[in-house]
């Protein structure tokens, strides 16, 4: 059994991997559907800074959210102004890095897919007399749902897993941002930490096998053939 | 009239040109593979946008100078070449796709011969059964016209026997203007009020 | 229909996230310590320190062990926290040019040996003088360091190596290692028969023994000053400043094998 030191970083990891996840995943999905259906100018721009996260360091993505979100920031600076929000230290921050280094993986998956519905089904749906939101949510929506499922669990076990730009952005405070890798990194500092750094580890492995065993079922059941891996 | 199309269209290499005008009943667009006539199809349909021309069917301008009505707005009937059902519903979701609300779907399925598909999936239908959901699918939209393209192309011979009796159903009962495309000298025959040809 | 199905066990599950997690966010904010930012290397003995205070009826200090760098950045950006320990002085002079430090409240409280362990097992000694004896013993293998460059320990252990005349003849066999832990873990599993690290270090891991000590004039003082940050608004701040500097909490440092300044 898990201690109750543990027990916390656990919880507070599925908590701060779950919230990334479900807050990402509308922003992921709209990014996604544009920069797979929209032709605009400034396309290629969009993508690559969506993209970023996954090529630059990730203590650089850290240390651009501590002065992005810092209230002297240019995002921390409203925040704390007009809504007394501040997100240094706290769980919200590590949830941001989260998403933030989540996005990429869940854009891309959620992108593929919809590059995958078939267009002739759509102009079908239109000439049955479907206006494009119709068809949307009729149609591209519900046959994306595979990259969705794909992009959130990926978007998920990347967001328990993050470490870089975690420690770097919103430190390593026990309770509040001290998920899983920053507990295990913190006990292999210890000579004496072994131990627990193993069981840690084992659970995070374990989580990750869960939730994409998990989505997989779930897509089974939900989609008839529609397979997520 | 029923149609009137004068168009003109560049699709890389090929010119796609055509200008009819057609009375009630089924017009037949009968020519060589690659000459356009799916194209014809998709300009009325509103899903390729000619260079030129106007579209004009009973009576209502789809497409011409100034005008260039929005494809869920055209009340065309098309059944693609391919079924294209809705992998995720079911035939019957797939049937009232289109309809209006409370709509008895079995105005259709009945001389579709379709009752017994209505809970089944699009997967697990035959080239001709699926064919003939899509018939009733386009049929249930309350369209203004049909357009067909190839509906009978590789079906074996029962299941074209089945289907031909659908569209002069169609033709004949329901009397809704048909514009069909064909490269069966055989099915234009049989079903063609009139044919137009197209050549290169 | 389908996507409905998807989306109703989307929020089922996330439900259940907020389920799990609720109590703990309503544990958490009861009655909160302060928060110190202390330097990795404090691990161990801060944890030991701060259950101390705990122990005598005050809530328990939740600490945050960070490289002194990224700690006193996040300070820098605005972050609120109490209190800060660094690893070295520069991280603490920076904040305090910066005026985000209580200056009165600063405190060089602890300091540290840079020392030359090796596996318990071993039975090497290391002669401090002369140059020519010292690099023979320091050559016989790979030399385990914290990166010389950019981790303090490394530039501590370069700076004693220059000073007694070693360097260019070692440095040919210097490891460098992310961080003076990993430089340990090096010896403790007699990946290196020899490694550079804090006596701290030294004292932490039971499966290595100190077969040496750099004496203190070959490189500059290694040690960790405390100050209350301007932002601190937690109410128990000082007194576990005033702690950490007692006797009582050096005491505690002491057993871990800093030395009391």
């Amino acid at each position: 059994m898990p201690s109750a030191e543990e027990w916390t970083v656990v919880v507070l990891s599925l908590k701060v991997g779950g919230v990334a996840m479900m807050v990402t995943l509308p922003i992921a999905f709209a990014l996604a559907w544009l920069l797979a259906r929209v032709r605009f100018p400034g396309r290629l721009l969009v993508e690559a800074i969506v993209y970023l996260p996954l090529v630059v360091p990730p203590v650089v993505t850290g240390w651009v959210l501590l002065l992005a979100f810092g209230p002297a920031g240019p995002i921390g600076g409203p925040l704390e102004r007009w809504f007394g929000i501040s997100v240094l230290f706290r769980w919200t921050g590590a949830a941001i890095a989260a998403g933030v280094m989540a996005l990429p993986l869940m854009v891309r998956a959620m992108r593929l897919s919809i590059e995958a519905v078939d267009r002739r089904l759509e102009n079908a749906a239109r000439t049955l007399g479907a206006g494009p939101g119709r068809v949307f949510w009729t149609l591209t929506l519900p046959l994306s749902v595979p990259g969705i499922l794909a992009g959130a669990v990926l978007g998920f076990a990347r967001s328990i897993g993050e470490f870089g730009a975690t420690i770097t952005f919103v430190s390593n405070v026990p309770g509040e941002t001290r998920t899983l890798p920053l507990a295990i990194y913190s006990m292999l500092q210890q000579p004496n930490g072994d131990a627990m750094a193993l069981r840690l580890s084992a659970i995070s492995v374990t989580l990750s096998l869960a939730a994409l065993v998990a989505s997989e079922l779930l897509a089974r059941r939900a989609g008839r053939g529609f397979h997520v891996l | 009239m029923s149609f009137e199309i004068t168009v003109a269209k560049r699709l890389g290499e090929i010119d796609v040109a055509l200008e009819m005008v057609a009375g009630d009943g089924a017009t037949v667009l009968f020519g060589p593979s690659g000459v356009g006539k799916t194209s014809v199809l998709n300009m009325v349909a509103g899903l390729l946008r000619p260079d030129r021309g106007r579209i004009v069917v009973g009576g209502e301008m789809l497409f011409g100078t100034g005008v260039d009505v929005p494809i869920e707005r055209r009340r065309a009937g098309y059944v693609f070449q391919e079924a294209r059902l809705f992998p995720h519903q079911c035939v019957r979701a797939n049937l009232t796709y289109g309809a209006a609300a409370g709509v008895d779907v079995t105005t259709v399925t009945g001389f579709l011969g379709i009752d017994d598909l209505l809970d089944r999936w699009p997967r697990s239908l035959s080239g001709g059964e699926a064919r003939r959901v899509a018939i009733g699918r386009a049929l249930l939209s309350d369209p203004a016209f049909l357009l067909l393209d190839e509906p009978l192309s590789s079906l074996d011979r029962a299941r074209r026997e089945e289907v031909m009796r659908g569209i002069e159903h169609i033709r004949d009962v329901l009397t809704l203007p048909i514009l069909m495309v064909t490269h069966d000298p055989e099915e234009a025959e049989r079903i063609g009020t009139r044919i137009v040809t197209m050549a290169r | 229909m389908l996507d409905d199905h998807i989306t109703r066990r989307i929020i089922v599950a996330a439900a259940a996230i907020g389920m799990v997690s609720a109590p703990i966010a309503a544990h958490a904010a009861e009655r909160k310590g302060p928060l110190v930012l202390a330097a990795a290397s404090l691990q161990e003995s801060m944890t030991a320190v701060a259950d101390a205070w705990a122990k005598r009826g005050h809530p328990c200090p939740v600490v945050s062990f960070a490289a002194s760098s990224a700690l006193a950045r996040q300070v820098e950006s605005g972050g609120a926290a109490d209190l800060f320990v660094s690893a070295d002085e520069d991280w603490m002079d920076d904040l305090a040019k910066r005026d985000l430090i209580v200056t009165s409240t600063r405190v060089t409280f602890l300091a540290n040996r840079l020392v030359v362990v090796a596996p318990k097992a071993s039975r090497v000694r290391i002669p401090v003088r002369p140059p020519a004896a010292l690099a023979r013993v320091l050559t016989a293998g790979p030399l385990a360091m914290a990166d010389t460059n950019s981790v303090p320990a490394g530039k501590y252990g370069k700076a004693a190596l220059t000073a007694l005349g070693v360097w260019a003849q070692v440095e040919a066999k210097v490891v460098g290692a992310e961080n003076v832990r990993a430089a340990l873990a090096l010896v403790e599993r007699a990946a290196a028969p020899l490694g550079i690290v804090y006596a701290t270090d030294a004292k932490a891991s039971p499966s290595v023994r100190i077969a040496g000590v750099f004496p203190e004039n070959t490189h500059p003082p290694i040690t960790y000053p405390v100050a209350r940050l301007k932002t601190s608004t937690n109410a128990e701040a000082e007194g576990f400043r005033r702690f950490l500097i007692s006797r009582a909490g050096k005491a505690i440092f002491a057993r871990y094998g800093f030395n009391a300044r």
